[in-house]
């Protein structure tokens, strides 16, 4: 140690020294050291013990807080012991011991009328039939270190659940390691009352609740399912309103009427019987409320046992794949152009030829070959025709009606739904136009078909679709008009003429003025063209078409010919049968009886012809926009070689088109767009 | 405990007669209590752990034992002592809980202990109390010596822990350090907006957790919206404190021990509230109180900077894990997995709570001189010693 702080030899104040003695040992506040150094030295000590009273005050108010807390702990460990005890109502639970249901009974809110307290809302139909209740059930169970006997009690156990595994259970009971094991999830009231008398020590109930879906595989997947632990799983109601059922009592009232679901999949388990198909869908909603009566998925499963599906079996067609849709798709662009004013009815395009365009050739099944009207168009279901007036309203336009239309986009429903396929606005050139226009590529789920097609059919109110029934007292749901009354009224027309002298005619049931339109689309192989004989064949129905009410939507997926339809697999000899049948049996169960009284008048009020006079000095050709897509007459343009570059000019030079040419892939994949067809490749071999 | 007299110079003599008698009084009877909690839950984490219940009850008395031992043993060391102590520690503390990020053993989510041989160590136990006296010496010795960036580096060091902690993750235990450093440097006179501006920096992290933890968000899910299964333990332990109501079921008489796994741990508060009722609830808080507050206003007297922080650090710790645990039995906030110190079942906590009190002890001995009308403080001392 040093001695005390000296004045510099410059005669500055010494520095500071905090370790001086004078500080150590000396003065205390106003001390009587008179040295004045030494009060210069205590100029820091001061601060010093500013800080520390500044500290004392900030120990005080820490106190303080603590001492906050405490009282806050104490007031609440008063009022959890005897102000507010919480009254231990699940002791009994712990305890191992079960209440009986019936103890339970006066508890039960008038509303639950079956008398079952359980947890989970009931799922009911449009009409309040039952399509998921939870049923209060009994679990099994053991707590192996209270179990005497192993062996024993399992041979005891087996006289009353023979069903239980020997050595599984054996394994189960022995596990001391353990004190909770199941035996049993589920058994019976009386298995239960046998295994009380059984007296076994160590074994216990535990009461629960099983989910039962009454009409098994009807619904199926619009349901879902529940897991072991009865939370909601797979894609439907169960999974998607798990909050809603846990959490409001009463039960949900979807818009499906089980009698029209049951009729929907009877139709087509035997289409796809008869035609062998590897899925099929099915889709009846209300036109003029979005509401669906009935959404069928196959292959489906039993819903009450969810855990043993499969992927193809969880998935619901209707919505959660997309498809190609096909010349259903001409409904779309039928309306489009006429309510943009781009054709008449009377107007029409010369359907001669196919087209060609880059890689692709869309030409017609059964070619009529010859200029053909809007009507003949939709009636005979002309690709060429459909691309042509797609051409003419023009891309923009086109994606403008789609998007409005919801094609574009995700179904604004209550399920989970896949999200359509469509080309970029970027790449929406020319030959997606074309294609487009009769339905091919672009991919989207049959209720997006419906939807739109229910909006045509309706009057022009896109009707957002949906799986519930709304609220008693509730306001109507309302839609968006997307078009034109008159288009509307149009198209209904065009839609009978298909049944009446088109491609639909199987769909016909007398006294219901079914209209509709046919659509098989081919299959993609991978996104690496077409599949030569797997196709989509649907029908897209809407009846009656003097007054809208219901569309039906039927389909099948990879249909095959058989003797009846004369080696023939598209929609009008698989789907819209099936559509018919559908439509005779679940329109009377819907309050529609056939009108037969009124025929000749309907008839003519939904009369269109074939072929449209037109008001003199009218033109009928419509020209195609801008630089005309290459037609080339299949019988002018020479065999073409199937090893010529794929996009490469064929004869002359092709006008310039968005497509770009694709690197020359050693096998050419032709694209065949044409529909409605038995596979015919190459094109050039067209007839 | 032999009478001491006050001419007696021996270290035991001097130590007698300097200790701060109530809280190691205070402590005495919290580890009594243990005892007592012990024999209550032990027959059902007997047959739960499937060990024998003497067998426990040995281990938790010879733990008790130890921790009162190391209680004592510390709180002999001087101020200096107990900061080389402490900073030793806090080095040692932080490799450990830096290894049990790599050779850790996962329990419950967390990735926090150390298995040693008889028993399951968690280093940042440890790492609490000394870092709070760590903390406390390099504010002090910042204020002190000019040119030493004492707040720097505590923050640094804090960081460090911050990141360890958050990657174990366990933020329960980051939420206290938290706190006990903010108190530190609140106490060790920063401008309380920057106190405020840290703490909104807390916040933010603490919300980033929310979002983006799973672990965290569960909680603090389950806390808000408790969903009738997951909320299942604090359910029971309300149960379990309304069944005890003002006198409790009786010794013994307790149910949620059964069904609680945690009953001889974190809600050991519970299975006291349910066999021994309001009354000797209110004992243990208010003992948990008089230790934290009676720590708090003796620093009032103190001179140097060092002990009152250091003090207030080990004795916010300890309040903290106090208050965190009967907090969240009682439900009023989320569970953080927290024991409740010299009371609930387990050796690691227990020596750890012990080692801090021990630190707490030794720093609020009387020295000569050490009020706040003396002069001479043990930091000057110290430092003299080193610097000249």
């Amino acid at each position: 140690m040093t001695g005390p702080a000296k004045p510099r030899p410059d005669g500055s104040p010494a520095a500071p020294d905090p370790f001086s003695p004078v500080r150590r040992f000396g003065t205390t506040l106003g001390g009587s050291q008179p040295q004045t150094e030494h009060v210069r030295v205590t100029g820091p000590d001061l601060a010093r013990r500013a800080a520390m009273d500044r500290t004392r005050d900030r120990l005080l108010i820490a106190a303080g807080g603590f001492a906050l807390l405490f009282g806050l702990v104490m007031l609440r460990l008063a009022d959890a012991t005897v102000i507010r005890p919480a009254h231990p109502k699940a002791a009994a639970v712990l305890r191992h011991e079960t209440p009986l249901p019936a103890l339970r009974l006066p508890t039960i809110p008038a509303a639950l009328d079956l008398g079952l307290h359980t947890g989970r809302a009931m799922v009911t139909d449009r009409n309040g039939e039952l399509l998921a209740v939870s049923l209060p059930t009994v679990g099994l169970y053991a707590n192996p270190r209270e179990i005497v006997d192993a062996s024993d009690a399992v041979q005891k156990l087996r006289t009353v659940l023979p069903r239980l595994e020997v050595d599984e259970t054996l394994a189960r009971l022995s596990d001391t390691g353990k004190q909770f094991v199941y035996l049993a999830r589920q058994i019976t009231g009386h298995e239960e009352q046998a295994i009380n008398g059984l007296g076994l020590p160590g074994v216990y109930f535990q009461s629960g609740e099983r989910r039962r879906y009454p009409l098994g595989r009807v619904a199926a997947q619009v349901l879902g399912g529940v897991d072991v632990d009865g939370h909601g799983v797979g894609g439907g109601v169960e999974k998607i309103f798990e909050k809603r059922l846990r959490d409001d009592p009463s039960p949900l009232h979807l818009s499906l009427d089980v009698r029209v679901q049951a009729v929907v999949r009877d139709e087509l388990v035997h289409a796809m019987e008869d035609f062998s198909a590897i899925a099929a869908c099915g889709i009846v909603m209300d036109v003029r409320t979005g509401e669906v009566l009935a959404m069928v998925s196959l292959p489906d499963y039993d819903a009450n046992d969810f855990a043993s599906t499969t992927t193809e079996q969880q998935v619901n067609r209707a919505i959660g794949r997309d498809y190609e849709p096909g010349s259903t798709f001409k409904l779309q662009t039928v309306s489009m152009a006429l309510d943009a004013g781009t054709v008449n009815i009377w107007n029409g395009f010369d359907a001669t030829y196919p087209i060609h365009i880059g890689r692709y050739s869309i030409s017609d099944f059964k070619p009529k070959a010859r200029f053909l009207y809007v009507p003949e168009i939709i009636a005979f279901s002309s690709n060429i025709g459909a691309a042509h007036m797609a051409e003419a309203v023009g891309a923009d336009r086109q994606r403008q009606w789609l998007g409005h239309m919801g094609m574009l986009d995700r179904l604004g429903f209550e399920l989970p739904s896949a999200e359509p396929r469509a080309p970029s606005e970027a790449k929406w050139k020319l030959a997606s136009t074309l294609t487009i226009g009769f339905g091919q590529g672009i991919a989207v789920t049959p209720l997006h078909v419906v939807a739109g097609t229910a909006a045509v059919a309706n009057g022009g109110i896109y009707m957002q679709p949906t799986i519930l029934t709304p609220e008693e007292g509730a306001p109507p749901r309302s839609g968006v008009r997307v078009m034109q009354q008159s288009t509307s009224d149009t198209v209904r027309k065009l839609m009978r003429l298909v049944v009446t002298q088109g491609f639909g005619q199987a769909a016909e049931v007398p006294g219901y003025y079914v209209g509709g339109k046919t659509g098989t689309a081919q299959k993609t192989a991978g996104g690496r063209g077409y599949k030569a004989d797997a196709r989509v064949s649907a029908f897209m129905g809407v009846f009656p078409m003097n007054a809208p009410r219901y569309a039906v939507y039927m389909m099948l997926d990879e249909p095959k010919a058989n003797a009846s339809t004369h080696g023939y697999a598209t929609a009008g000899w698989v789907s819209a049968p099936a559509a018919g049948r559908v439509i005779a049996r679940a329109a009377p169960m819907l309050g529609l009886l056939p009108d037969t009284d009124n025929a000749s008048a309907i008839a003519q009020a939904l009369n269109i012809p074939l072929q449209p006079g037109h008001p003199p000095g009218a033109k009928v050709a419509i020209p195609p926009p801008g630089p005309p897509a290459k037609e080339t007459p299949m019988a002018k343009n020479a065999p073409r070689a199937p090893a010529a570059p794929l996009g490469a000019p064929t004869g002359a030079p092709l006008p310039a088109l968005a497509i770009p040419t694709p690197a020359t892939p050693a096998e050419p994949i032709l694209r065949d767009l044409r529909h409605e067809a038995l596979y015919v490749a190459p094109a050039n071999a067209v007839r | 405990m032999p009478t001491l007299s006050r001419a007696d110079t021996s270290v035991l003599g001097r130590w007698w007669w300097t200790v701060d008698r109530w809280t190691l009084l205070a402590v005495g009877v919290l580890i009594a209590f243990g005892y007592v909690m012990m024999l209550a839950a032990s027959p059902a984490v007997a047959e739960r752990i499937g060990q024998a219940r003497e067998l426990l009850i040995v281990k938790q008395v010879v733990f008790l034992a130890l921790a009162g031992l190391i209680t004592i043993m510390v709180s002999l060391l001087s101020p200096q002592g107990v900061r080389r102590v402490a900073m030793a520690g806090c080095l040692v503390a932080l490799a450990l809980t830096a290894l049990t990020l790599v050779a850790g053993t996962q329990i419950k989510g967390g990735q926090r202990w150390i298995h040693l041989p008889g028993m399951s160590l968690q280093p940042s136990e440890f790492l609490k109390p000394c870092f709070a006296v760590t903390a406390a010496w390099l504010i002090s010795e910042g204020k002190r010596t000019r040119g030493f960036p004492g707040t720097l580096i505590a923050l640094g060091v804090y960081a460090v822990i911050a990141l360890l902690l958050k990657s174990q993750p366990d933020f329960g235990m980051l939420a206290v350090v938290t706190a006990i450093f903010l108190a530190q440097l609140f106490l060790g006179g920063m401008h309380p907006l920057i106190i405020g501006g840290l703490g909104g920096l807390v916040a933010a992290g603490g919300a980033a957790a929310y979002m983006f933890v799973p672990h965290v968000h569960l909680r603090v899910e389950k806390f808000i919206h408790p969903d009738k299964s997951e909320h299942y333990q604090i359910d029971r332990a309300m149960d379990a404190f309304g069944a005890g109501g003002l006198l409790g079921r009786g010794p013994g008489e307790g149910h949620v021990k059964d069904v609680l796994p945690d009953a001889h741990a974190d809600f050991v508060f519970a299975v006291a509230g349910e066999e021994f009722g309001l009354i000797l609830c209110l004992i243990i808080l208010g003992i948990f109180a008089f230790i934290v507050l009676r720590g708090l206003l003796r620093m009032l007297g103190e001179s140097d900077l060092f002990v009152v922080l250091a003090a207030a650090g080990l004795v916010a710790s300890f309040g903290l894990q106090a208050l965190v645990n009967m907090a969240s039995t009682l439900d009023m906030m989320p569970t953080k997995g927290m024991t409740l110190p010299f009371i609930s079942y387990g050796g690691s906590s227990v020596i750890a709570v012990a080692f801090g009190m021990g630190l707490l002890l030794a720093l609020t001995r009387r020295r000569p001189g050490n009020t706040a009308m003396g002069n001479s403080t043990m930091g000057s001392d110290a430092l003299a010693g080193e610097a000249w």
